[in-house]
């Protein structure tokens, strides 16, 4: 049994047809990156899956029940992250936990576990504006990890950031998704973080998306984005996104 | 800074020193135009015999009262005109037209109502502090970046938890500014208030220095009053505001 399986008929924005038949299924565990042209529905599709945006036909399955509105098992890290200035590193991850009435004492242990994990303790007091690009990303996916998701949703969430910090977390996440094997759908730009990242890897097709191919990646782990193998295999998926960003290009022009 | 310090002291020396000189060059008379050590010699007096001190007194109480409730009702006021649209389009744009009446003016209808009272001045200061508040708290909760509001809902905050843990911390720094501006309101109406109602309080010395005829003790209420005035907005107010924008990493 798949964990989420996703038969979305048709999802619009005022008029626009933004998704049309895209169906697909992700196992548990699974690390599943999303690629395809710019403005395709992906972050739509996020949103769905995070039950943020309830208006599109079809049904989306989370362990074969419909979804309901937004849920802790499912949890959206934004591209903007949205940490909250007026709260230190430490509270901020604190956050979620404070809704499913978890007692002072016992938050400060989660936290200190998880401030740990993104290596940031000695940063638990700090204030949002202290902090770099790279601790940002660590806070945000700590202060989502705490409430212990089945699911986690990042929207390309490394986009902003020097080359050498992204590597850096792109190490950081697998290593952290190898402890807490937690289902990984991540939207992505760059293939070469898709190929670096994922088990899978989806390329949607240019608005209304649908699922154009999808690539299995069998490459050991961890994996450096400078491997022969991530290179192989990001070629395979440039084949398939180049064909449908000319289809878009070539759309846009004669329109 | 130190520089700036200087120049400071400077400029008030040499006011000082001008002041002076005119009293020398005897261009007016003292009653008109009194020397600047009689005005000293008036604010020690004014301290000295304790008026000035229930003057404060008198005038913070009102202050305080009347800027309370502007404060408790003008925050869930804007509050509501937030929530409620229909409220927003139709309340709303009343209180922007109440916003722009001079506090002052009610205070014909604050006196058939209440009389000679306590309660005439205070309403005064609510009429010139509530709808200011009202329409600040308003805008600070609109400029919420909406991408706090989808990680407090993703996060799984509802209704008061996240009105608690997400709106009004958001709101902060722009409900700081709007505070700030309608203190000044409050205190502005308050003296107006108090300058034709003549019961104690700060105004009230004013106006009694003008019935006596005792310029010194006019400029020394002035002085004494923009001394407050400067306390308040910049001490309190002002480093309430930097120590915000600095937690913020505004």
């Amino acid at each position: 049994m798949s964990l989420l399986k996703i038969n979305i008929e048709s999802k619009s924005y005022g008029g626009l047809n933004v998704i049309d038949k895209l169906n697909l299924e992700i196992e548990k565990g699974e690390f599943v990156c999303v690629t395809g042209p710019s403005g395709c529905g992906k972050t739509t599709l996020l949103n769905i899956i995070a039950g943020l945006d309830l208006y599109y036909s079809g049904e989306v399955l989370y362990k074969n029940e419909p979804l309901a509105g937004c849920a802790s098992n499912r949890l959206l890290i934004f591209q903007e992250l949205g940490l909250f200035p007026w709260l230190t590193v430490q509270e901020n991850i604190e956050f979620g936990l404070k809704f499913k009435a978890i007692a002072k004492a016992e938050r400060v242990k989660i936290a200190a576990e998880y401030l740990d994990m993104v290596n940031l303790a000695k940063f638990k007091d700090s204030c949002i504006h202290e902090l770099s690009g790279g601790m940002k990303q660590r806070v945000a996916l700590a202060r989502a990890l705490v409430m212990d998701p089945e699911i986690l949703l990042m929207d390309e969430p490394f986009s902003s950031l020097d080359a050498q910090t992204r590597d850096m977390l792109h190490g950081e996440l697998q290593r952290i998704w190898k402890i807490t094997k937690k289902t990984i759908i991540f939207v992505t730009h760059n293939v070469r973080e898709a190929v670096c990242l994922g088990d899978r890897v989806l390329v949607l097709s240019m608005i209304p998306a649908h699922l154009k191919a999808g690539f299995f990646i069998n490459l050991p782990r961890p994996r450096q984005i400078e491997s022969d193998g991530v290179i192989d295999n990001v070629k395979l998926v440039m084949a398939e996104l180049t064909s449908e960003i000319k289809k878009l290009y070539e759309r846009e022009f004669n329109a | 800074m130190h520089k700036k310090t200087a120049r400071q002291i400077i400029f008030y020396l040499a006011l000082l020193a001008l002041w002076q000189a005119l009293i020398i060059s005897k261009l007016w008379p003292g009653y008109i135009f009194p020397a600047p050590l009689k005005v000293a010699a008036a604010v020690i007096e004014g301290f000295r015999n304790q008026t000035f001190l229930i003057g404060i007194m008198v005038s913070f109480k009102r202050l305080l009262i009347g800027y309370g409730i502007s404060i408790v009702f003008g925050g869930t006021l804007g509050m509501l005109l937030v929530k409620f649209k229909t409220l927003e389009q139709t309340l709303g744009n009343l209180i922007l037209g109440l916003q722009t009446l001079p506090s002052i003016c009610w205070f014909p209808l604050a006196l058939i109502w209440f009389g000679l009272s306590e309660w005439a001045i205070i309403f005064v200061v609510i009429a010139g502090s509530l709808f200011s508040i009202t329409m600040s708290t308003h805008s600070a909760f609109k400029n919420i970046p909406p991408i706090y509001i989808q990680v407090g809902k993703n996060m799984g905050a509802r209704g008061i938890g996240l009105l608690w843990r997400v709106f009004i911390p958001a709101a902060i720094p722009s409900l700081l500014i709007g505070l700030r501006q309608s203190w000044s309101f409050a205190w502005r109406s308050l003296m107006a208030g108090e300058l034709l109602f003549n019961c104690l309080g700060l105004g009230y010395l004013l106006s009694m220095g003008r019935e006596l005829n005792d310029m010194s003790q006019v400029l020394a209420v002035m002085f004494l009053i923009m001394l407050i005035s400067i306390f308040i907005d910049r001490l309190i107010f002002g480093k309430a505001e930097s120590r915000i924008r600095l937690r913020y990493g505004l």
